[in-house]
């Protein structure tokens, strides 16, 4: 409840989130930065991604129930129809009570930026699902 | 005379303050409670077919006053996350000497956990797990681990029971993957919830953080029902939920962030 419009929703982003997205864009190409965007109550990142050949944009959304509620991450660029992909282009990327650290979206831990590199694994999997027709990680337990 | 800031008076809850409500020493009770009582809580509840339609907080008020007529019961019929309704829940939550969470979201525990740091109050939390197998109860006090340090040690590695009632008026709706709990797990765990939050009320400070009660043998799971297993869990210095950091307030707070946010658009 409240990312933009509670005080720990405010510190969290202004703390934890910002600090972190700063971080990952110190240095980075231009066209490779994270840019933030406020839409309501809720804020979306959009930036692009090379994990193998090809660059994709997306977005990741924090909505008002961020960090308790998982970031939302669409890939912009039209995709081939795959294993984990969900309506809208939304990537599957966490599964509730999953025992592997990367499935599962931890508050207490993770950053926006967890998300970022998560779509970053997930459409290198793409890649070489595209290649191979295999999906190379298994699925989340 | 101690004052409890309850949420959730569920099938479980419901047991937690039928317990908690028959302590003279409370004289208070602050319950948070949206839910109307409906025919399918009736065989996990303590009311039956004649209440159905009846707001959950106004039976759980009923059903003190039988039994307590002196004690200051405070309904608050609304949401725990209903932001037009913060001030009467921050309220309550400073007014209190224990706080005690019997609800199964994860966002109402998270927010819950928030206001009782704010206010550096002890709480207790009980859950149920998918089926009834067993549950855990948690106690948390001011500056040990909150709940994000918790859930992020236990890994969640089992659900909790956070499943919808089933919804009888959509039958091609969505079919429920999880098996709801029957009644006596909840009441035994519900119990050991009442206890332990006791125990922080009279000052004994319990030497777990978290208690796992698993109430039946499940293979690769619990090896053996009934055998309590107890989890003293640090608070976790990297915690992002508990973390303390220094911020500007107020005003103040709301121009650095639209200063950051301005900054981040235009990258």
């Amino acid at each position: 409840m409240g990312l933009l419009d509670t005080e720990a929703g405010k510190r969290r982003l202004l703390c934890v989130e910002i600090p972190a997205v700063e971080r990952y864009n110190e240095g980075r190409d231009p066209d490779f930065k994270v840019q933030v965007m406020r839409g309501g109550s809720a804020l979306t990142l959009r930036y692009r991604l090379k994990p193998c050949h090809n660059v994709y944009m997306l977005e990741t959304r924090l909505h008002s129930g961020y960090p308790t509620v998982p970031p939302e991450t669409r890939v912009v660029t039209p995709l081939r129809h795959c294993p984990h992909l969900l309506e809208g282009q939304t990537l599957c990327l966490w599964r509730q009570g999953s025992t592997r650290d990367s499935s599962r979206w931890d508050p207490a831990k993770f950053t926006c930026v967890f998300a970022i590199q998560a779509a970053w694994r997930w459409l290198a999997c793409y890649e070489v699902w595209h290649e191979t027709g295999e999906w190379p990680l298994p699925e989340a337990k | 005379m101690q004052t409890i800031f309850q949420v959730g008076a569920g099938s479980g809850g419901m047991v937690v303050l039928d317990l908690l409500c028959r302590e003279p020493s409370v004289g208070r009770i602050a319950l948070v409670e949206p839910d109307v009582y409906k025919s399918h809580n009736v065989h996990r509840h303590y009311f039956g077919n004649n209440e159905v339609g009846e707001p959950k907080a106004d039976l759980a008020a009923k059903w003190v006053r039988q039994f307590r007529p002196d004690l200051d019961l405070v309904t608050l019929p609304f949401d725990l996350l209903d932001r037009e309704r913060q001030g009467e829940i921050e309220s309550a939550a400073a007014e209190c000497d224990v706080g005690v969470c019997a609800v199964d979201n994860e966002a109402a525990k998270y927010h819950f956990d928030a206001l009782m740091r704010m206010h550096r109050r002890p709480w207790t939390l009980g859950e149920v797990l998918s089926g009834g197998i067993g549950g855990w109860v948690h106690a948390f006090r001011p500056g040990e681990a909150c709940y994000g340090c918790v859930a992020s040690h236990l890994q969640r590695s089992v659900t909790t029971d956070n499943s919808p009632p089933p919804d009888y008026t959509n039958p091609g709706g969505p079919v429920e993957t999880t098996i709801p709990a029957s009644k006596a797990p909840i009441s035994a765990i519900a119990s050991l919830h009442a206890t332990v939050t006791l125990g922080l009320l009279s000052g004994t400070a319990p030497e777990f953080t978290s208690l796992l009660m698993p109430l039946a043998k499940v293979d690769g799971l619990f090896a053996e029902a009934l055998r309590v297993h107890k989890f003293r869990i640090p608070r976790s210095p990297e915690c992002l939920i508990c973390g303390e950091h220094a911020t500007p307030a107020g005003e103040d707070l709301d121009v650095a962030l639209d200063q950051a946010l301005a900054r981040l658009g235009h990258e």
